[in-house]
């Protein structure tokens, strides 16, 4: 399975820098890499040199709008291709969005993708923040926002262009994603290692414990100073094992009433039919990943625990639905254990 | 209509009013159901009868809509509130997540 990752961010905060970079480093060798330009003439691509082992494919328009379907048979091309011989034996794929793509739909797009299934896996997506404009492009752009929300790696470049730290854009980012790792590009480099790692799966224990870490049950604004207010990160936690029918049901109900407002989803689930390996769930607006299954709990704590990004998400509706889902499906199941297995008489 | 509306439903219509962004207020009827005014909108909440394969029934004074479980009701009581609401239904990625 070849890992895909989405690199996105603003115009001009320094993702086709980066992957130029990048793709010199032996680090991040036999990288096919797939650049999205706004515009019929692209030029980002002109802007990258290769190894030979790495190549560049170009797509003009706005990948979150127009081009969802090219974006697949690209992809569909790329592995045709490879199996072929007629592509380097590339390792991941790297996507980089237009500056003021929506990554959203993008993720959609690969996650739905029924002919790539068995032969990709998304691996995360990997935000570039202006260190030195990013605080104004965050106050006046949404796109900007949902780039930085949706992250599993935000990357902080152009530090070297400030006098000072920038500490409070940090802050706000922090704010903004809790458990996005926050890295900095000094003068344009950075270690391909920490960056395209993998970050979503089960095997990410690392990962997953950073999410786990913010579990401490709340709701958290955006920020203190009146940004951002309407995006919210919520972390619930709660003691008993949950039918999958229940978690099913939540899912359902999170996609009908909070949509494209739900920008992540990640979480650690304690089922009952599976007590000992617990279930990573892990989703965006209105889709979700197949749940992903540790082999065991990671530690003794086997509280089922959720971390949602989002807008004006409401912690309170949160665990009163799922207080609601869990007592209906308990009541369901009573009735349903006192009935006649089929055939009996 | 009639029946008893355990307190969590209850509980959950009053938060999801609040998560909707919609001024309202959920009271018990002497019933035992669920009464909800929302603006000019008033809805009836009750356990739907016996054999029938539904769970909840929601009124609006002129019908019924019998609906099977919790996201059926949250639904219906959304569309009811706000003509303008559609659901958007989940789906599955056909790709997993890194191994």
């Amino acid at each position: 399975m070849i890992p895909v990752w989405v690199l996105t961010g603003f115009l001009g905060s320094g993702k086709t820098t980066l992957l130029g970079r990048l793709l010199k480093s032996p680090d991040f060798s036999r990288t096919a890499v797939i650049i999205n330009e706004f515009g019929e003439i692209g030029l980002d691509h002109d802007l990258i040199e290769t190894s030979e082992e790495s190549f560049v494919a170009l797509q003009t328009g706005c990948l979150c709008c127009a081009v969802r379907d090219d974006l697949v048979l690209t992809l569909e091309d790329l592995l045709r291709r490879r199996a072929a011989g007629t592509a380097p034996p590339f390792e991941r794929i790297v996507i980089e969005t237009s500056g003021l793509a929506d990554p959203a739909p993008i993720l959609h797009a690969l996650m739905l993708g029924p002919t790539l299934a068995g032969q990709l896996v998304v691996a995360g997506v990997v935000t570039t923040v202006d260190a030195v404009n990013g605080w104004r492009t965050l106050d006046r752009h949404r796109e900007a926002l949902k780039q930085v929300a949706v992250a599993d790696r935000l990357l902080l470049t152009k530090t070297d262009l400030l006098d000072a730290p920038a500490t409070r854009l940090t802050a706000r980012l922090a704010a903004l994603n809790p458990p996005a790792r926050l890295l900095t590009a000094t003068f344009g480099e950075v270690e391909a290692a920490g960056l395209f790692d993998l970050v979503c799966g089960s095997r990410a224990p690392a990962e997953l414990a950073r999410w786990l870490a913010l579990s401490a049950p709340g709701e958290r604004r955006g920020t203190q100073h009146g940004h951002d207010t309407e995006i919210v990160s919520v972390a619930i936690v709660w003691d008993r094992p949950m039918r999958a029918v229940g978690l099913t049901l939540l899912l359902e109900v999170l996609a009908d009433h909070c949509g494209g407002d739900l920008l992540r989803l990640k979480g650690l689930v304690n089922i009952v039919e599976c007590p000992e390996r617990p279930a990573v769930i892990h989703g965006m607006q209105h889709v979700f990943h197949p749940p992903a299954w540790l082999a065991r709990w990671p530690s003794q704590d086997r509280r089922s625990r959720l971390v949602l990004i989002g807008r004006n998400l409401r912690q309170a509706w949160i665990e009163a639905l799922l207080t609601a889902l869990e007592m209906e499906v308990a009541e369901v199941h009573g009735v349903a254990a006192k009935l006649p297995a089929t055939g009996e008489q | 209509m009639s029946g008893a509306i355990p307190d969590y439903l209850a509980a959950l219509l009053q938060e999801s009013l609040a998560a909707w962004g919609v001024a309202g207020v959920v009271s018990r009827s002497a019933d035992g159901g669920l009464e909800l005014r929302a603006a000019s909108v008033h809805l009836q909440i009750a356990r739907a009868p016996p054999g029938l394969p539904f769970r909840w029934l929601v009124g609006d004074g002129d019908r019924n809509r019998a609906v099977s479980g919790v996201p059926g009701l949250l639904r219906t009581v959304r569309a009811g509130i706000d003509p303008s609401y559609r659901p958007i239904a989940a789906r599955i990625a056909a790709l997993p997540l890194a191994p």
